[in-house]
């Protein structure tokens, strides 16, 4: 290799790298094209596998269901259905369904396909499975006829109506036409789509995300003003995402960006951030069933030494909205007088001195890469060292916390974390975290009490709302004068979109994801 | 061939220590796939009957038994994320890799050698002590705060790159899945150029520091060879400096950094994990990230696999040229 091969191959690449980046093309997107940097990976298009809201966009906009969550407060809305009737012993849910709605293969939709799509949740065992997983037995939806489905549930249900947004209907026929050795069609859907929803799927990439055209016979009909096209794609690092907002490779990005990123972005004249409280409350599980953590002194003294104030002002600039209760302070059954626990140490002495067992040192849990979560865990600790009392901090990932949650010797004592929202409705928060009946499962902290069982099991049952709401407010009130849980804030969403983008609708189910009313201006 | 033939009866066996031992780390974590992948609404019975449906039921030798056997089938498993075989989700996103981690070898082989040289030849000048302080930053600065800074420098402040992704929009028709080459045999120049375009940070950021390792190697590896007695009988036959670094003393000094740049490989596509990340580049290491973070089990093997047969691979073929380079053979 002489030095002039070297340098003349050198200089070549050189030239490659400058004449690249020169000519980089400039970023142009059609009007009508919303281009949306997500943080979770779209790794499947399945409706029926996942059921979480980072990957919520796939699901909204190409699925519908017999109901949607529309709005905040959210408002249970009929969609596929154009009515439902509940039976007087609350078991029988019928829902007639609208005539005209027709899949993106331009077949119609029938009660097949919603009996096709329950079924196939309850075969899969994921995703939204266990919103349904004890009131409906398989093989017990009907469907009479074409345009009618009827739900024959174990028992009676109060929130069963509020699960069925859960249920995002497929396309049975096709579905059946790609099953391969009775997968219910699921490694096709996985790269694929079988809806009906507002958008029809026209590109995927795992690795990328999705894109998806606008579907002109969708059953809604469209305005004057709509997207024509739609892309979200799979963003992980933070700064990308703010960054890529702000040189307008993406319209709009997720809504829960820490506070620096919201405020760099609110400052940007192209930007214009979107302020909602979400349903999204922040709390400390305190473990009910473990010595001497049975004790509700100690549960009190641990409530009272933390600071409220300085984390949420403080630590989370004001961006959050204190919630004293485990119930969002915005949907029904929230107890609004009730005020909660301050940081008071001298309260926090008073109850520690009635504590009767001996005190060891405390393992407050926290989740890897939540910072929130280890900054809340290193405030309580701070204010237990001022009473006295011993702590450590364990911060481990939600994978590993999320097994030691649902064993009561594993578990830790006290772990700072969410609980999101799954369906509007107080049982989401308070009727699982706190009901004796999902000790193990959705009640991490083995809290079990007769009474505020008793309020919670009625209120599954009960369908007259104002009566479910007073059983809800009381229940919250016990757990909370019990210190079940340390109940720090409820969410605000940012959610931040280039000054184009109109008609954004927010709901706590979906965090703005559902596109068919946006449009560019 | 001797070589050849050794190296080769030592893959399977080397990739099999690595899969049990990968294996059992990922197992040992008290994670538990199936509770995260359920979510935190999932019933227990769920969760058992999933973890059932999965094997992971099984005793943990068990389960690596039949994983192995798997492998020698062509069976990589199913990730339980994305209901796909693994092999699938590989295959695709193996050649956005491979594409970044080439361009970051070769820049950095082609820029690192003669900067080594030059270092070399003209040693304790201002110029070697410039290149110094560019090689010690190369190693020193973090792959991640390097790339931000590029992103902000490039992309925001000058505009003269893309930000982030392998290409706008969704790319040429794939053939090989190389972005450079499909658009190429597309006779797609936009589309090149904007593959080009896009790759411009992500190389430099990957390639930076392998191109400070190779500069070093090279520079120790010519003065080496320059203080050497043949060196002196060159110059003592008056044979031009030029042609006595270039032709003798190079091919000498290379043997070292060949060596290092199949090490640098290995490097590259353990660091593309960072690079991708932030560049939000669509290949392997965004790939393992997630399958790490989710303990999806199945991934992370398959991401190991892949890897660890292609650095086995690349060692073999440096071993190969080092042969051929070396002026003793």
């Amino acid at each position: 290799m002489s030095f002039t091969t070297v340098f003349r191959t050198f200089a070549m690449l050189l030239a490659i790298f400058a004449i690249s980046t020169t000519g980089t093309p400039t970023k142009s997107f059609a009007k009508s094209k919303f281009v949306f940097a997500n943080s979770s990976p779209y790794d499947t298009l399945d409706p029926h596998v996942i059921y979480d809201v980072g990957r919520v966009a796939s699901r909204l906009n190409m699925y519908d269901g017999l109901m949607r969550w529309l709005d905040n407060p959210p408002k249970l809305t009929p969609w596929l259905a154009e009515s439902y009737d509940i039976s007087s012993d609350g078991k029988k849910y019928t829902f007639k369904l609208r005539k005209g709605s027709t899949f993106h293969d331009g077949s119609p939709i029938e009660a097949k396909d919603v009996v096709y799509s329950i079924e196939r949740i309850l075969a899969l065992k994921k995703g939204a499975f266990s919103l349904f997983s004890k009131s409906l037995e398989p093989g017990s939806t009907k469907a009479p006829d074409a345009h009618t489905v009827v739900f024959n549930l174990k028992k009676p249900s109060s929130i069963f109506l509020a699960t069925v947004p859960a249920i995002h209907v497929v396309n049975s026929d096709l579905l059946k036409s790609k099953e391969v050795n009775g997968d219910w069609g699921g490694v096709w859907l996985s790269k694929n789509e079988a809806g009906s929803g507002s958008f029809e799927l026209t590109r995927y990439d795992p690795a990328v995300g999705f894109q998806a055209k606008r579907y002109a016979n969708h059953f809604m009909g469209w305005g004057d003003k709509y997207l024509d096209e739609i892309e979200f794609r799979t963003v992980k690092e933070i700064n990308s995402r703010v960054l890529g907002l702000m040189n307008g490779d993406f319209h709009g990005t997720d809504g829960y960006l820490p506070q620096d990123q919201v405020k760099r972005l609110a400052a940007d004249d192209n930007m214009n951030v979107m302020e909602e409280e979400s349903m999204r409350i922040f709390y400390s599980i305190i473990h009910n069933g473990r010595k001497p953590f049975d004790d509700v002194n100690l549960r009190k003294a641990l409530s009272y030494a933390f600071d409220y104030d300085s984390f949420i002002n403080n630590i989370l600039s004001g961006s959050v909205a204190r919630n004293p209760a485990p119930v969002p302070n915005n949907i029904w059954g929230n107890p609004k007088d009730e005020k909660g626990y301050t940081f008071d140490l001298e309260k926090a002495k008073e109850h520690l001195a009635k504590v009767k067992q001996p005190i060891p040192e405390i393992t407050i849990g926290a989740l890897t890469g939540y910072g929130q979560t280890e900054q809340a865990a290193a405030l309580l600790q701070n204010g237990l060292s001022k009473i006295g009392v011993k702590s450590k901090i364990v911060s481990e990932p939600w994978s590993v916390a999320s097994k030691k949650m649902r064993d009561e010797q594993q578990m830790y004592d006290l772990l700072w974390l969410w609980r999101s929202t799954y369906y509007a409705d107080p049982n989401n928060w308070i009727g699982e975290m706190y009901a004796c009946d999902q000790i193990g499962a959705r009640n991490n902290s083995w809290y079990c009490d007769p009474e505020v069982d008793k309020l919670l099991m009625e209120a599954r049952v009960e369908p007259d709302q104002a009566k479910r709401a007073a059983n809800y407010k009381k229940a919250a009130k016990m757990v909370t004068d019990d210190a079940g849980g340390i109940f720090v804030y409820n969410t605000k969403w940012f959610g931040p979109y280039n000054k184009k983008v109109k008609g954004v609708r927010f709901s706590p189910i979906g965090n703005a994801q559902e596109m068919r009313w946006v449009h560019m201006e | 061939m001797v070589l050849i033939i050794n190296r080769s009866l030592w893959f399977v066996p080397t990739l099999v220590g690595l899969m049990i031992i990968t294996f059992t780390i990922s197992h040992i974590i008290p994670a538990d796939p199936v509770a995260f992948f359920a979510g935190e609404n999932a019933t227990n019975e769920q969760i058992e009957e999933l973890r059932a449906r999965y094997g992971f039921d099984k005793p943990l030798h068990i389960q690596l038994i039949n994983y192995l056997i798997g492998v020698t089938q062509g069976d990589l498993g199913v990730s339980i994320y994305t209901q796909r075989p693994i092999s699938e989700d590989l295959l695709s996103r193996l050649p956005a890799t491979m594409e970044l981690t080439f361009m970051a070898v070769l820049l950095s082989t082609v820029v690192g050698i003669p900067l080594g040289v030059i270092a070399a030849v003209y040693r304790n000048t201002m110029f070697d002590h410039v290149l110094r302080v560019i090689t010690v930053s190369g190693l020193a600065i973090a792959s991640f705060w390097l790339a931000i800074l590029f992103q902000l420098l490039f992309a925001m402040e000058l505009q003269i790159t893309p930000l982030q992704g392998r290409i706008d929009g969704w790319g040429p028709e794939v053939i090989t899945g190389f972005f450079l080459i499909d658009s190429i045999i597309a006779g797609d120049f936009d589309s090149f150029m904007n593959a080009a375009a896009h790759l411009v940070l992500p190389t430099l950021t990957l390639a930076f520091p392998a191109m400070a390792t190779i500069m070093r190697f090279t520079r120790a590896g010519v003065l080496d060879a320059i203080n050497s007695n043949y060196v002196l009988y060159e110059q003592a036959m008056g044979f031009p400096s030029r042609i006595i670094i270039w032709k003798y003393v190079l091919r000498n000094a290379l043997i070292g950094t060949v060596t290092q740049i199949g090490l640098v490989f290995g490097i590259l596509i353990a660091g593309t994990v960072v690079v991708e990340a932030v560049y939000d580049w669509p290949g392997l290491g965004l790939y393992a990230v997630e399958a790490i973070l989710n303990s999806d089990y199945n991934a992370i093997m398959g991401f190991t696999l892949i890897t660890g047969a292609f650095f086995i691979i690349i060692n073999l073929i440096v071993d190969i040229i080092q042969g051929v380079i070396d002026p003793r053979n």
